[in-house]
């Protein structure tokens, strides 16, 4: 002890005591600092691994029983084919039948409101089986964060009203969720990354006393709209692009016009994915907030093949509503979506994991989010709608805290929201669910057409 | 292993305990530091275990060179063999994939794979390395003959990571002391140190990141000008909580064994200027730039003084560039480059302030770094762009600021504009108190850590610089 410092080395000596302490004394077990098991891994040399390709890397992760062809499938959950409207409209996409466009819906909160995931899916879908056009898009961004792959949105004038932020008493706020208001000088110009597009589609709502708009196309007016109207009612105006539109105004020339969204067509078959988040939106958007008979004749106009239900992230930090009300909102909103469009596939979709730091420092899952997750499975089942598990699609529990410490990171810091790579691995893993699930419905259509072939006869 | 990791000091207790009874023999306490040295090493990576003897043996012999040799040509060949390999080993591991990408770009071919990883701190281990060739060279230190007190001092492992920059010539002597022995009161002081260096490091600075900075700064666009802005001062104060917590713990662990390391901040954020920032902050490497490169600039003796500011914003965008090969340190580089030649233009031009003058003073200095570390902190120019357009949204929300945030933000800011002779004041306290009252100190503060900053081993920002 002489050698050793005396004082310095009693501190530590007692210092070290204290923490062995709770393996000793169980009274203290909630008060141990240091595992003294893991002192030998600090004689550990173990190589550092450092990945060129850490998103493959993580898909390898997420399944590593699966070969490497088909590692990224985690299938849809669709035991009564519940998707084989779509399935069938995918394919008259695929065959390039004439008026063979495939309209998916995706309705979510924030990661969708930035098509994040979506932007991806829409991709992957649009570059396998066509593209059908850039689809549904809000007539000006109601929060800095909202985007949609491809088209640039700059507006002034606009009186916004999101469904997930403020309540109109008339519940009118479109297909995508969103009211715009405006007099005469509010406008949007829109750029498009691909000016292939042949048809914009303007929604807004005509109404007694409601103004003009005019829609411009490099400068050139192209039309000029009468939202003016003896009831109230919601409208929608087609109008034709010349070539190489990329440069699109809309313009309130008169009065005050109330509109919801733009639309961006392609003539030719193809996949059109529409993006429908809001900001901090939960399922009650679509069983209360909406007005049903307005929302439904936005749907029926549109007349989608699929529909996607994606809810969950926001209501996990709500344990009580997620236990009692729940699964009650989203029966409500999937009969409200077959009520609107009864031919149309439903798909509920899950949250991703949410993360949260636990006592002691790792990353762990919200509580709340398998409940919920097993919640929207069964009331996907018991309603007849496809399922797809996120959640587990993309690891299970514990799989934020991983995609936190990924190089490059996979998840922001709020291990909720995804980083550009990590929306990338949920797009391609629900793209993969989408596209395994119509493989197997083309191999089903084929045996039931042998199946429903006269036996042979007797030679 | 990070400082901040138990396995760091399940380390430093070991060699603490393994060092002290071989201090008194010269060749075998600096046998153990070596010995420690490399296995820090070793832990990042096995070929640390080639690299840094045989740079430092390299290093070594140029020393003895430039020692005996009277030749000014002969030495000038010896320095700047000394510079290239050190330089050398930092481009090879930090700007070789950057500069593999340019060329594969300009000449439209695929980058050839390179698979040499960064290793952490090896910049550090190469500045540290410069200055005793440089030194030597100048005349301004004579070379050691001991192989092992240099091989010893220039690796030393609390330095490794993050600094402080630590010239060779000033540790050297310390290694090479006979019958060292550790006081009572610097035994507490480091032990104080350590634990200051914990708490500034997971209490504040990983709970200001986890909580604010990070996701802020990941997604600016989900929140509003305000929060933005408050998130930029949050990033400003996370980055002085992590690097000199980090600082503390380095500094406490070289005193535990012995060695005085320089202090390396002193209240940046209290600057009236940005040349006295840079007296402030990153003492260490503020000091290498200027004695090191910034003197070895051309035109320092010119009558002109464009020279002088000109070789001030080389010296900074030199010093932008050495923390990464992107734009974004480039701008950040050249803002306190510009402002350094601003400062020093209007040197002497203006008196000292006292009053509100001062504080008008500190208050700008401190919004035009908090500006420049925008940059500093995004992951790209576009990023940075995107930060500085929600800020001038001036939209008004504060909902995603929590109140734990907001306390913490509070503590961080007094914490910094704490005079330094009531830190002592309790320093001197803790000193003085008996040994069972400081392990329970330490035990205490080692339980509400583990507790109340709810947060993993984040790794210090600065050691991948």
């Amino acid at each position: 002890m002489r050698m050793l410092p005396p004082k310095t080395t009693l501190v530590i000596v007692t210092l070290v005591a204290f923490m062995k302490a709770p393996d000793a004394m169980p009274a203290f077990k909630d008060y141990k600092v240091l595992d003294f098991h893991a002192i030998p891994g600090v004689l550990d040399f173990k190589e550092r691994k450092v990945s060129a390709a850490p998103i493959e890397d993580e898909q390898l992760r997420l399944h590593p029983d699966k070969d490497i062809a088909s590692y990224k499938v985690f299938r849809l959950n669709d035991p009564a084919h519940a998707l084989d409207h779509f399935y069938e409209a995918l394919q008259r996409t695929e065959f390039r039948q004439p008026g063979g466009t495939t309209r998916i819906v995706h309705y979510g909160d924030s990661p969708t409101t930035a098509d994040m995931i979506t932007g991806d899916a829409r991709m992957l879908l649009q570059s396998r089986f066509g593209d059908g056009g850039y689809g549904f898009c809000l007539l000006a961004k109601p929060w800095a964060w909202y985007d949609h792959n491809g088209v640039s949105l700059q507006s002034t004038g606009w009186t916004i009203d999101p469904a997930s932020q403020t309540r109109l008493k008339d519940g009118l706020y479109g297909l995508g969720g969103v009211s715009f208001s405006g007099e005469a000088g509010a406008h949007t110009n829109i750029v498009l990354r691909d000016g292939s597009h042949t048809r914009l589609g303007v929604s807004f709502l005509k109404r007694p006393g409601g103004g003009m708009f005019q829609v411009l196309a490099a400068g050139k007016a192209l039309a000029t709209i009468d939202t003016k109207g003896p009831v109230v009612e919601p409208d929608y105006s087609h109008v034709d692009l010349p070539p190489n539109s990329r440069h699109l105004e809309i313009r309130v020339i008169f009065g005050n016009v109330r509109a919801f969204g733009v639309s961006f067509e392609k003539t030719q078959p193809g996949v059109q994915y529409d993006s429908l988040g809001l900001n901090g939106a939960n399922i009650s958007v679509l069983s209360r907030t909406f007005d049903e008979r307005h929302w439904s004749d936005q749907l029926r106009r549109l007349q989608p093949d699929l529909v996607i239900i994606n809810y969950g992230t926001n209501e996990s930090g709500y344990a009580s509503f997620v236990d009692q009300s729940f699964g009650r909102e989203l029966t409500e909103s999937v009969r409200r979506v077959r009520a609107a469009a009864p031919g149309a596939s439903i798909l509920v979709m899950s949250p991703m994991d949410r993360g949260r730091r636990e006592t002691g420092g790792e990353i762990g899952t919200l509580p709340t989010i398998p409940r919920l997750v097993t919640i929207q499975q069964r009331v996907a089942m018991e309603m007849g709608c496809g399922f797809f598990n996120t959640f587990l699609a993309m690891g299970g529990p514990g799989t934020m805290g991983q995609w936190y410490q990924a190089e490059p990171r996979l998840v922001g810091g709020d291990f909720i929201h995804p980083m550009p790579a990590g929306a990338k691995i949920v797009g391609s893993l629900l793209y993969q669910a989408l596209f395994d699930g119509y493989r197997q419905f083309k191999v089903r259509r084929v045996h039931e057409r042998f199946a429903n072939l006269p036996p042979a006869a007797p030679k | 292993m990070l400082l901040s990791s138990s396995a760091y000091f399940i380390f430093l207790i070991g060699v603490f305990f393994l060092y002290w009874p071989m201090a008194h023999f010269r060749a075998l306490g600096l046998a153990t530091i070596l010995l420690a040295n490399y296995f820090f090493y070793a832990k990042w990576d096995l070929f640390y275990l080639f690299l840094i003897p045989a740079a430092s043996t390299c290093d070594f012999a140029i020393g003895l060179g430039l020692e005996r040799s009277k030749s000014p040509g002969v030495r000038r060949l010896l320095v700047s063999l000394s510079v290239l390999l050190n330089l050398g080993i930092l481009a090879s591991f930090k700007y070789m994939p950057f500069l593999l990408d340019n060329y594969a770009r300009l000449s439209g071919t695929t980058a050839p794979g390179w698979h040499w990883i960064f290793p952490l701190g090896i910049s550090f281990y190469a500045f540290q390395s410069l200055t005793y060739t440089i030194d030597v060279y100048r005349r301004d230190a004579k070379a050691t003959r001991s192989y092992l007190a240099y091989l010893t001092s220039v690796s030393f492992f609390p330095t490794t990571l993050a600094g402080p920059i630590t010239r060779v010539a000033t540790l050297l002597p310390q290694f090479e002391k006979r019958d060292k022995v550790l006081s009572s009161v610097d035994g507490g002081k480091a032990l104080f140190l350590i634990a200051l260096g914990l708490t500034k490091k997971l209490l504040i600075a990983d709970y200001l990141a986890d909580n604010l900075v990070n996701r802020v700064f990941d997604f600016p666009k989900l929140y509003s000008g305000a929060e933005t802005l408050i998130a930029t001062y949050g990033y400003a104060l996370q980055l002085y909580y992590d690097f000199s917590g980090y600082t503390d713990i380095a500094i406490g662990s070289a005193m535990l064994l012995g060695i005085k390391l320089p202090a390396n901040f002193n209240m940046p954020y209290a600057a009236e200027s940005i040349a006295d920032f840079w007296r402030r902050w990153h003492i260490s490497l503020s000091n290498w730039l200027r004695d090191y490169l910034y003197f070895s600039l051309p035109g320092l003796r010119s009558k002109w003084k464009i020279f002088t500011y000109l070789n001030l914003v080389v010296t900074m965008l030199l010093g932008g560039l050495w923390h990464g090969a992107s734009w974004n340190f480039v701008i950040w580089g050249l803002l306190h480059g510009v402002g350094l030649a601003v400062t020093r233009a209007f040197q002497g031009k203006t008196g000292p302030a006292g009053g509100w003058p001062r504080y008008a003073r500190i208050f700008l200095t401190v919004n035009f770094i908090c500006f420049a570390w925008i940059f500093f902190r995004s992951t790209t120019l576009d990023a940075a762009l995107t930060v500085l357009n929600r800020i001038a949204s001036l939209t008004v929300s504060f909902e995603n600021i929590s109140p734990g945030v907001a306390v913490v933000l509070l503590i961080a800011v007094v914490g910094h504009y704490f005079p330094i002779k009531w830190q002592s004041w309790v320093s001197d306290r803790f000193v003085a108190t008996p040994f069972y009252a400081q392990a329970a100190a330490l035990m205490l503060l080692a339980i509400a850590l583990q507790y109340v900053a709810a947060t993993g081993v984040a790794p210090f920002i600065y050691t991948k610089f």
